[in-house]
């Protein structure tokens, strides 16, 4: 560090719960009273639920087929949830045009991100009971079948798609609303790519190797191997947590490059 | 430079320069602001006023220069400054889907101070706004989110209260109270005020100091009779008006 730099170093600031918490209560409150955020986290988890499930009484030839496709639609909601409440969370101020009221506060970049994953949780925590519940009473299917494997690819989910979320609230303070398409679209693109109710073999052999180096895959694998034979794939189970890991470290950077380039390039009158 | 030591200022920022593209948006500004002093920022579009506040503020980056507030040098220091920094702009609306005391109470929340219940209710009674407490923030006037805003930028006693076209969307009786309240603050809590506006009669009643910006310099700095008077006008309005017509006939 130079001696200018040392001269002009500011302490990080200290973490505080109260401005965390004021962030999730305005979101609780917003979302509230959005029928949108309704639609998503309540019907739209029982609505996959019924779909899956009865695709897989249909055309399943074991009651396995109804426990793969549960499971797998149960652990994408995760995904979604969590990268929902960051990418929809970050867009909400963007179209209350409340970045520059926000920014003019003493909140941190951190205790606003913190707020949004702790949203995202409670989000992924409501989808997966819903899935669940659908599942356990109207097809008789225990979801929780695979054991602690789903506990801990729900977990390595979590990151995954905490990751997408950054990658759309960089994107967001670059190019504003139009990026809105990457909150949801990125998650259109991941689904049939990252073999949640089929193995990657069941691809086009041209996206296979696409559905291999995606960390999803390999916690979709791990899941859907323990339902059929209870074994564990502490391989696959590694690998895509490591790259999950990954991600979010990559997603994190990414944010802070864009947070540095939203305050040198003035990227704030576009949102105010 | 006007005003106190800067060591003491709560906003100084020195040799500051931005440029996006071809043009330079602010050239080379110095500014201090003194602990209770009531300073103006004026100038036609285009003068570099926007782009200076929003620097003071930590939301660009200068190019070159550098910005301290509350004596935080900025951008690592914004949080601990903006404790005792209040913002409002008239062309700010406050989140959708809050009501009035929902979200006064989240911007509360925000700051470190006892009792935001209590702040948010006090704000509340002093600007006379109990009739918009139940309101939705999307359900109001651009009066109304106008004095809402100021009512979120002054609730918590900050040091300085950063305001940008205050009451552009104000009735003029309301727009007085705004006034009233604002230099309330001034004398009671000796907080300073910095202030850009279009209203130059607004800006003559609430500064006691103006700084005339022209393409991103500072054309003017002093008490406004006196800016006004070294540049041959009789009011800053008239002053105003002859660089906005000056500007205009550059740029043609």
């Amino acid at each position: 560090m130079t001696a200018a730099a040392m001269e002009t170093a500011e302490p990080r600031p200290p973490v505080r719960w109260h401005r965390i918490s004021a962030v999730v209560r305005r979101h609780v409150l917003a979302q509230s009273r959005n029928p949108g955020h309704w639609f998503l986290l309540l019907v739209l988890p029982v609505v996959d639920a019924l779909l899956f499930s009865s695709i897989g009484v249909a055309f399943g030839e074991t009651d396995r087929a109804v426990e793969i496709l549960v499971v797998g639609i149960l652990l994408f909601h995760v995904i979604w949830q969590l990268t929902l409440a960051g990418s929809l969370g970050f867009l909400e101020e963007v179209w209350s045009r409340n970045v520059l009221n926000l920014w003019t506060t003493p909140l941190t970049e951190s205790e606003y991100g913190l707020a949004l994953l702790i949203t995202g949780f409670v989000r992924a925590l409501i989808s997966m009971a819903l899935v669940g519940l659908v599942a356990a009473g109207l097809y008789s299917v225990d979801p929780t079948g695979a054991g602690w494997v789903l506990a801990v690819g729900a977990a390595t989910l979590m990151v995954f798609g905490w990751a997408v979320a950054l990658l759309v609230v960089g994107l967001v303070l670059q190019f504003g609303e139009t990026a809105e398409v990457f909150s949801w679209g990125t998650l259109v693109l991941l689904m049939p790519l990252s073999g949640i109710f089929y193995p990657p073999e069941a691809l086009p052999g041209v996206l296979q190797p696409v559905a291999q180096v995606i960390p999803l895959t390999r916690i979709f694998e791990a899941t859907r191997q323990s339902l059929v034979d209870g074994s564990i794939r502490w391989a696959d189970l590694g690998l895509g947590a490591a790259g999950s890991l990954v991600c979010v470290a990559l997603g994190m950077w990414f944010v802070r490059r864009q947070l540095r380039r939203f305050r040198e390039q003035g990227w704030i009158t576009r949102f105010s | 430079m006007h005003g106190e030591q800067p060591g003491a200022s709560v906003v100084a920022a020195t040799g500051v320069r931005k440029r996006f593209g071809d043009v330079q948006a602010v050239d080379g500004i110095d500014l201090a602001v003194a602990p209770g002093e009531r300073v103006g920022i004026v100038g036609p579009n285009g003068a570099g006023k926007t782009t200076l506040l929003l620097m003071l503020l930590g939301a660009i980056d200068p190019d070159e220069g550098r910005v301290e507030l509350m004596g935080r040098h900025l951008p690592d220091g914004r949080s601990a400054a903006m404790e005792d920094v209040g913002f409002a702009a008239g062309y700010l609306p406050l989140p959708d889907r809050l009501k009035v005391h929902e979200a006064l109470r989240f911007f509360a929340d925000l700051h470190d101070r006892p009792d935001p219940a209590g702040v948010v209710e006090q704000v509340i009674d002093e600007l006379d706004i109990g009739h918009l407490r139940d309101k939705s923030c999307m359900s109001l006037s651009s009066g109304q989110a106008t004095l809402v805003g100021i009512a979120k930028a002054v609730m918590h006693q900050p040091r300085l209260v950063v305001l940008d076209e205050p009451t552009a969307s104000l009735d003029p009786d309301i727009a007085l109270r705004v006034r009233d309240a604002l230099a309330r603050l001034n004398d009671e809590h000796r907080t300073a005020l910095l202030l850009t506006s279009h209203d130059m009669r607004e800006v003559e009643a609430l500064t006691e100091r103006v700084v005339f910006l022209r393409d991103g310099r500072v054309l003017a700095d002093g008490v406004p009779a006196e800016v006004v008077a070294d540049a041959g006008h009789t009011t800053l309005e008239e002053m105003f008006l002859a660089e906005a017509i000056r500007m205009r006939g550059a740029r043609l």
